[in-house]
C-alpha cells in the first residue's frame, strides 16, 4: 500500500530544506498540469468574453447604420461579413460563442477543483505518511491539536492559495492583458484613460489590505480571548458555582464582549470606507470613459458600436481589478501555512533500519547499564539499570510512579531510541540497534495502561495486526483475555462499534481487548504495562492464569505496581527512582527485608490491621 | 443525546423566536432596507445614464447638455458612495450589535443553569452556541437582510424599469426570469447536498490525523503503520472525488448560469435590434436593456443563494434560543431572591453566618437523565468539623452526595438541612459563599495568580494569600515564579503543572474559609515529591470544617472520621476505617485492590 518509497521521502525532505517555493513545487507535483490545463482554459474564456461585446457593437452599427467595422479577424475570413448582415445571425454568433465560453469556463473550473483535490490529497498524504515515521518523542514534545491544526486548516490554506490565489491572479492578469488589445483596437487614447485608473485601484487596495491584515488579526486575538472564557467558565462551572462568582463571571464576559464588538464595528468601519472609496475610483472610471467617449462620438472618432462595446470591456474589468489588491495581500498567508507544514516534514523520521538483523527473539533479554531521558537537560528516568530476563520465563518489574519501570518497556519495544553510550539492550547477542526496527516491533506483543482503540469494530481491533486471524484464533484470544464476556454483554457482539464514533469502553473492557489483540500477533515476547490494573482482582488472576498456559516458551515482562499481579513472576526487579533497588526471586525478595517487602506488607494492610484489631 | 439530522422548518426561518433580542435595533434596521433600496434603484437607473448618452450625444451627435449630464452623473455616484458607506457601516455596527447582545444574553443565562443542564451537553456545544450561532445570526439580520434588499430591489427595479421603457420587449424577456430561477434553485440543492457530504469526508479525514497522532504509540507497537496509512488513503480519495464532483458540479452552474445571461442579451439583440431598425426603439434604450439582460442572473443568483443559507441558519436559531429558553431546575423561590437577592445581585447584608451541621433526612434522589433511585430514604448526619471520606470504584457515583449539599441538584423527595434550616430555606449564593469546593482535575482561569487564589476571597491581602500558600506548601512554587503573585497562569493554568495547579487550587479553597468543604481527590500520578506536599495539604485544609472528600489516598481514607463506601451508585457501607475492615465486605475488597496501588508509592 506504500506509494511514497523511500526515495521520495528523501527528495522531500531535502525539498523541505529548501526554500517555501521549492517545497510547493513538490506538493505540485502530478497536479501543476492540471493548474495549467485550467488557466489555459480560462485564456480561452477571457477570448470568447472578450470577442462579444464587438459582434454586439457591429449589430448596433449595422442597426443604426453608421458605418460598421467588424473586428479584424473577422475580415479576414470571406464572406463573414455578409453573413453579419441582420440583428439575427448577431444573435446566434452570440449564442454560440456563448456556448463555447461556457464549455472552456466548466473545463477551467473542472481543472482547477481536479488539481485542488490532488494537490491536497498529495500534501495530506505526505503529512500522513510521514507522521507515522516520526518518533514517539516527537509526539510528546508536539501538541495534538496544534499538529491536526497543521493538516488541516494549514493545508487547506496551501490549497486555496494554489487553486484561487494564484489561479485568480493569473486569469486578471491575462484578462488585462486581452482587453488592453482588445479596448486599444477600439480607442488608444480611450484605454490609455480606462487602465490610467488600474495602478490606482489596485495599489490602494493592496495598501489597504496589508493594512487592514493587522487588524484583523488583533480582532482575532480578541475573539480567541473571548472564546477562552466562555471555555474556561463552561469547564470550570463547578468552580464559578462553587465560589458564588457568576456575577463576576458575567461581567468578565461582558467586557470582553464589548471591547471584541468595539474592535470589530471599528474594522467594520474602516472596511466600509474602503468599500465606499473603491466604489468611488470605479464610479469615476466609468463616468469617465462614458463622457470621454460620448465626445469622441460626437466628435465622430468613435461608432456608437464601439462606443458600447467599449463601456462593456470597461465594466468587464471592475471587478477582478478590485479584488487583486486583495488577493495580493493575501497571499503572504500561505507563506506562514507552508512554514508551519515544513516544520513537521523537517521533524527526523525514524530509522527503519530495514537491512537491520531479524534474530530469533526467543532469547534472553539483557539490559546492560542502561540510562536513559526523555529529552535533552530533563532529568533520567533510568539509572544504569542492568538485568536479563531469561527467554521463556516471566519478568516481573515493580516499582511505584515515576520509578521508570515503564520506560524500560519503552525502550524494550523500540518506542524510544537508547542513544549510543548509554548503556545497551541485547536480545540474545544481537544489540536492539541493530535490529529491523518493524521485525522488532512486529514480534513484541506490548500492551499498555491505557490502550488505545481505533475507530471500528471491536473485530477491526483485535484484528488490525494480524490481519490473517481466523474466527476461531479471535474467539479464543478473547476467552483467554476474558473478553467473551464483554463482548457477548454488546447487542452486536463482535461488530460492536468502538473508539470515538461508537461505544465507549470502560478502562478494564480497553485492556482486555488489546491484550486479546496481543495474543492474536503471537508474539515471541509480551509486555504488560500495567495493563491490568483497571481490571477487578478476579479477573486479573484468572487472566494471568490463562496467559500462563498460553505464553509457554514466551518471554514475559509483567509491569505493575501491585504485588499481587506479580504472584506468579520467576523473578522480579524492582526500580526505585530509576535504580535497580533489588532484583531476585520472589521469595529471595521477601526474604531480604527490602523494598519489596515494604510494599508487600502495606499492601497486605488490609490482612494486618484487622489482625491487630 | 442523538442529534436529529432531520432540518425542522421554522415560521419564518425561525427569525420570529428572534424578535425580543432585536428590538433595540428596529430603527437602524429599517433605515439600512430604505437605503438599500436607494442604492439599488441607482444601480438600475446607471444603464439610463449610458442610454441618455447614445441617444443623445453619440447619436444626436450634440454635446449641448453634457455638462449637466456630468454633474448629474457625479450627484448620483456620490450620492450612492455616501448611501453605500453608511449602509455597510450600520450593517456592521447591527451584525455586532446582535451578536454581543445574544452572546451576553446567553452566557449569563447559563450562569443561571443547574448542573443537569451541562451534564446533558458537552462543553464543545455549548461553547458552539456562545460563540458560533451568535454570529451567524448577527450575521443573518445585518448581510443577509441587506442581500435580500440589495439583490430583490434591483431586481424589482430592473423589471420596473424595463417595462416603463419598452414593455413588449420587456415581456419577451420576462420568462427567462423564472427559468432561470428554477435552474439555479436545482443546483443550489445539489451543491448543498455535495457539500454536506464533503464536511463529513472532511471530519473522517481529520479522524484519521487524530487517531495516527493520538495513537501513535499503539500505531508502532502494533506495527500497523501500512495499515493504517492504507485506510487514510481510502479516505483521503473518496475526500478526492467528493470533491472534484463537487467542483465540476459548481463549475458547471456558474458556466451555465453565465451562458444563460449570454442568451438573454442575444434576445434582448435579436427582439430589440428588428425593433430598431423599425425606428420603434432608440439605441440607447436597446443598450440599457442589454445591461438589464446581463446584469439580472446574479441578483437573483444572490437571492436563491441567501435563501438557501437562511434554511441553514434556522438551525442555528433553533438550538441558540432553545438554550435561551431553558428553565433552570434548581431555582430559589421568589421569597428567598426578595430576602437573598439573586445570583447576579446578592444581597449579602442578609446572609446568616454558616457553621457546618449538615444533615441529609430521608433524602432520595435520581438524576434527572436517569430513572434508578440512587439514594433512597438516606439519613445522615454530619455535625460541623467531621470529616467524611466517600469511596468507591470509578464510576460508581461518589460525587452524588457532594452535589447534593452544594445543592447542584435537588433531591427528589426528602431535606437537606444545613444549621437544622432546609438549604431551599436560603439562596444558593449564600450556600456557595460559604462552601468551598476543590476538583479532581483542578480548574484554574487565565490570568495571574493572585486573581486566581482571590476567585473565592476578593479582597485578601498578599498577606493572607502567602499564608495560605505556605500552608499548602506552594508559597516556593509561586515565589520561585518571575513576578510572584502577578505571574500568569496560563489558559486554564496551562503554564503550571498539574501538581502546582492542584496545590493552588487548595490555596484558593483554603483563602475563601469555606466552612464546609468538597473535595474530589485527584488520581492523576503526579512526582512523589509534589504527591506528599499534596498529602499534607489536604491533611491541613480538611481540619475543622465539615468535608466530604471523595477520596483515591490511603492516608485520607484512614484518617477519615466517618467512611462512605459506594457501589453502582449506592451507599453499600458506612462507619470507619476498622470498622470496615473487621466487616470484611465491599470496602476490603476495595480497600485491597484499590489502596495497594498507592502503596508502591508509599513504600
Amino acid at each position: 500500500m506504500k506509494r511514497e518509497d523511500t526515495n521520495s521521502t528523501t527528495s522531500l525532505q531535502r525539498a523541505a530544506a529548501g526554500s517555501n517555493a521549492g517545497l510547493l513545487r513538490c506538493f505540485l507535483q502530478g497536479s501543476f498540469h492540471l493548474f495549467v490545463i485550467s488557466i489555459l482554459c480560462s485564456l480561452c474564456v477571457s477570448v470568447l468574453d472578450l470577442v462579444n461585446p464587438r459582434i454586439i457593437g457591429y449589430a448596433v452599427d449595422t442597426v443604426i447604420g453608421s458605418d460598421a467595422q467588424l473586428p479584424l479577424v473577422f475580415q479576414l475570413l470571406p464572406g463573414f461579413s455578409r453573413l453579419f448582415a441582420g440583428v439575427g445571425t448577431a444573435a446566434l454568433t452570440v449564442c454560440v460563442l456563448a456556448l463555447a465560453a461556457a464549455l472552456f469556463r466548466f473545463l477551467a473550473g473542472t481543472f482547477n477543483a481536479k488539481g485542488a483535490e490532488t494537490l491536497v490529497r498529495r500534501m495530506r498524504e505526505l503529512l500522513f505518511s510521514h507522521l507515522l515515521r516520526l518518533p514517539c518523542a516527537w509526539y510528546s514534545e508536539n501538541q495534538t491539536g496544534d499538529i491536526i491544526q497543521r493538516c488541516t486548516s494549514d493545508v487547506e490554506t496551501v490549497k486555496n492559495f494554489v487553486s484561487e490565489q494564484l489561479t485568480q491572479l493569473f486569469r486578471t492578469i491575462l484578462l488585462i492583458v486581452l482587453a488592453l488589445v482588445f479596448m486599444s483596437g477600439i480607442s488608444g487614447e480611450l484605454t490609455l484613460l480606462a487602465f490610467a485608473f488600474i495602478p490606482v485601484i489596485v495599489l490602494y487596495s493592496l495598501f489597504f489590505h496589508t493594512r487592514i491584515g493587522v487588524a484583523f488579526q488583533k480582532a482575532d486575538e480578541e475573539e480567541g480571548k473571548l472564546s477562552s472564557i466562555v471555555q474556561e467558565n463552561l469547564t470550570g462551572v463547578r468552580v464559578v458555582r462553587a465560589f458564588g462568582r457568576e456575577a463576576q463571571e458575567r461581567d468578565r464576559f461582558e467586557t470582553k464582549n464589548r471591547s471584541y464588538t468595539e474592535l470589530w464595528v471599528h474594522l467594520m468601519k474602516l472596511l466600509s470606507a474602503f468599500w465606499a472609496s473603491g466604489d468611488l475610483i470605479s464610479g469615476l472610471q466609468v463616468m469617465a470613459v462614458v463622457v470621454v467617449g460620448a465626445v469622441f462620438c460626437v466628435r465622430g472618432r468613435l461608432s456608437a458600436g464601439d462606443y458600447i462595446a467599449f463601456i462593456t470591456y470597461n465594466s468587464m474589468l471592475t471587478w477582478p481589478v478590485r479584488s487583486l489588491g486583495r488577493v495580493i495581500a493575501e497571499m503572504s498567508k500561505a507563506g506562514i501555512s507552508i512554514g508551519r507544514i515544513r516544520e513537521i516534514l523537517l521533524a527526523p523520521a525514524e530509522e527503519a533500519r530495514e537491512e537491520g538483523a531479524k534474530p530469533d527473539l526467543h532469547q534472553d533479554i539483557t539490559f546492560s547499564h542502561v540510562s536513559f531521558r526523555y529529552r535533552e537537560g530533563s532529568p533520567e528516568v533510568l539509572t544504569d539499570v542492568s538485568f536479563t530476563a531469561r527467554a521463556g520465563q516471566t519478568l516481573g518489574i515493580l516499582g511505584g510512579t515515576g520509578s521508570g519501570k515503564s520506560t524500560a518497556a519503552e525502550l524494550l519495544d523500540a518506542l524510544y531510541d537508547l542513544p549510543r553510550g548509554s548503556g545497551g539492550i541485547r536480545i540474545g547477542d544481537t544489540d536492539i540497534r541493530d535490529i529491523n526496527r518493524h521485525y522488532l516491533r512486529e514480534n513484541i506483543g506490548f500492551v499498555q495502561q491505557e490502550p488505545y482503540l481505533f475507530s471500528g469494530t471491536l473485530l477491526h481491533n483485535l484484528t488490525l495486526a494480524s490481519p490473517a486471524a481466523t474466527k476461531q484464533d479471535v474467539l479464543e484470544a478473547a476467552r483467554i483475555s476474558c473478553l467473551d464476556e464483554a463482548a457477548e454483554k454488546f447487542e452486536e457482539g463482535y461488530n460492536t462499534v468502538v473508539g470515538e464514533r461508537g461505544v465507549t469502553l470502560s478502562g478494564g473492557q480497553k485492556q482486555r481487548t488489546a491484550i486479546a489483540q496481543m495474543l492474536l500477533k503471537n508474539p515471541a515476547i509480551m509486555i504488560f504495562d500495567d495493563a491490568l490494573s483497571a481490571v477487578d482482582a478476579a479477573t486479573d488472576a484468572k487472566i494471568r492464569r490463562e496467559l500462563q498456559k498460553k505464553s509457554k516458551g514466551t518471554t514475559v515482562l509483567l509491569v505493575s505496581h501491585r504485588i499481587t499481579t506479580l504472584a506468579g513472576a520467576d523473578r522480579i526487579l524492582v526500580l526505585d527512582h530509576g535504580k535497580v533497588e533489588e532484583f531476585g526471586t520472589p521469595e529471595e525478595l521477601y526474604e531480604k527485608n527490602g523494598l519489596y517487602r515494604r510494599i508487600y506488607d502495606l499492601q497486605a494492610a488490609g490482612r494486618e490491621e484487622e489482625n491487630a484489631g | 443525546m442523538k442529534k436529529q439530522n432531520k432540518e425542522r422548518s421554522l415560521r419564518f426561518f425561525g427569525i420570529p423566536r428572534l424578535l425580543p433580542w432585536l428590538v433595540p435595533f428596529r430603527k437602524r434596521m429599517l433605515a439600512m432596507v430604505i437605503l438599500g433600496v436607494l442604492s439599488s434603484l441607482v444601480d438600475a437607473v446607471y444603464p439610463l445614464f449610458n442610454r441618455y448618452a447614445l441617444d443623445h450625444f453619440v447619436v444626436g451627435k450634440t454635446l449641448g447638455t453634457l455638462g449637466i449630464f456630468l454633474a448629474l452623473y457625479a450627484v448620483v455616484l456620490i450620492l450612492q458612495v455616501l448611501d453605500n458607506y453608511v449602509t455597510t457601516y450600520w450593517c456592521g455596527k447591527v451584525e455586532m450589535g446582535v451578536d454581543e447582545t445574544l452572546r451576553n444574553a446567553a452566557f449569563s443565562h447559563l450562569q443561571t443553569l443547574s448542573f443537569s443542564y451541562f451534564s446533558r451537553y458537552s462543553v464543545g456545544y455549548l461553547h458552539a452556541r456562545i460563540m458560533s450561532d451568535t454570529e451567524t445570526i448577527g450575521g443573518l439580520c445585518a448581510w443577509h437582510l441587506m442581500d435580500i434588499v440589495w439583490n430583490g430591489a434591483y431586481v424589482v427595479c430592473v423589471l420596473i424599469l424595463m417595462f416603463v421603457l419598452n414593455a413588449g420587449l420587456a415581456l419577451r424577456i420576462l420568462p427567462l426570469v423564472p427559468i432561470a430561477a428554477l435552474f439555479i434553485w436545482f443546483f443550489q440543492k445539489r451543491l448543498i447536498a455535495l457539500n454536506r457530504k464533503i464536511r463529513e469526508a472532511n471530519g473522517k479525514i481529520t479522524g484519521d490525523f487524530n487517531e495516527g497522532i493520538t495513537g501513535a504509540s499503539t500505531i508502532r507497537s502494533l506495527a500497523i503503520g501500512d495499515t493504517i496509512q492504507g485506510h487514510f488513503e481510502e479516505d483521503a480519495d473518496e475526500m478526492r472525488s467528493l470533491g472534484i464532483r463537487a467542483g465540476r458540479t459548481s463549475s458547471l452552474f456558474v458556466s451555465t448560469v453565465t451562458m444563460f445571461s449570454m442568451f438573454a442579451l442575444a434576445v434582448v439583440l435579436y427582439q430589440g435590434g428588428k425593433l430598431t431598425l423599425s425606428g420603434l426603439l432608440k439605441v440607447g434604450t436597446l443598450s440599457a436593456f442589454m445591461s438589464y439582460a446581463v446584469g439580472m442572473m446574479e441578483p437573483i443568483q444572490n437571492l436563491i443563494h441567501t435563501f438557501s443559507q437562511l434554511i441553514a441558519i434556522q438551525a442555528n436559531i433553533e438550538r441558540l434560543t432553545d438554550l435561551l429558553q431553558v428553565k433552570s431546575d434548581v431555582t430559589d423561590t421568589p421569597e428567598v431572591i426578595a430576602r437573598y437577592g439573586d445570583v447576579f445581585h446578592p444581597r449579602r447584608e442578609n446572609f446568616e453566618p454558616l457553621f457546618g451541621d449538615v444533615e441529609f433526612r430521608d433524602v432520595s434522589f435520581h438524576y434527572p437523565d436517569g430513572e434508578e433511585m440512587v439514594l433512597s430514604h438516606f439519613n445522615l448526619t454530619v455535625p460541623r468539623g467531621m470529616n467524611v471520606a466517600i469511596v468507591g470504584e470509578t464510576g460508581a457515583g461518589k460525587s452524588t452526595l457532594a452535589n447534593l449539599v452544594c445543592r447542584f441538584y435537588e433531591p427528589t423527595s426528602g431535606q437537606i438541612l444545613i444549621d437544622g434550616r432546609d438549604v431551599r430555606e436560603r439562596s444558593q449564593m449564600w450556600l456557595h459563599s460559604n462552601i468551598g469546593c476543590v476538583l479532581q482535575t483542578p480548574h484554574l482561569f487565565s490570568g495571574s495568580v493572585r486573581e486566581n487564589l482571590c476567585y473565592g476571597k476578593p479582597d485578601a491581602t498578599d498577606e493572607e494569600i502567602w499564608q495560605a500558600l505556605d500552608i499548602v506548601s506552594a508559597g516556593d512554587v509561586v515565589r520561585r515564579m518571575e513576578h510572584g503573585l502577578d505571574s500568569e497562569v496560563g489558559e486554564g493554568g496551562d503554564l503550571l503543572s498539574l501538581g502546582e495547579k492542584q496545590l493552588l487550587s487548595f490555596a484558593r479553597a483554603l483563602l475563601s474559609d469555606p466552612k464546609i468543604l468538597i473535595l474530589d481527590e485527584a488520581t492523576a500520578s503526579v512526582d512523589t515529591v509534589t504527591e506528599k506536599k499534596i498529602q499534607d495539604a489536604i491533611r491541613k485544609i480538611i481540619r475543622g470544617r465539615t468535608s466530604f472528600v471523595i477520596a483515591h489516598r490511603l492516608s485520607t481514607v484512614v484518617d477519615a472520621d466517618l467512611i462512605l463506601v459506594v457501589r453502582d451508585g449506592k451507599i453499600v457501607e458506612r462507619g470507619t476505617h476498622r470498622e470496615l475492615l473487621r466487616k470484611h465486605g465491599y470496602y476490603r475488597e476495595l480497600f485491597t485492590r484499590q489502596f495497594e496501588e498507592t502503596a508502591a508509592d508509599l513504600a
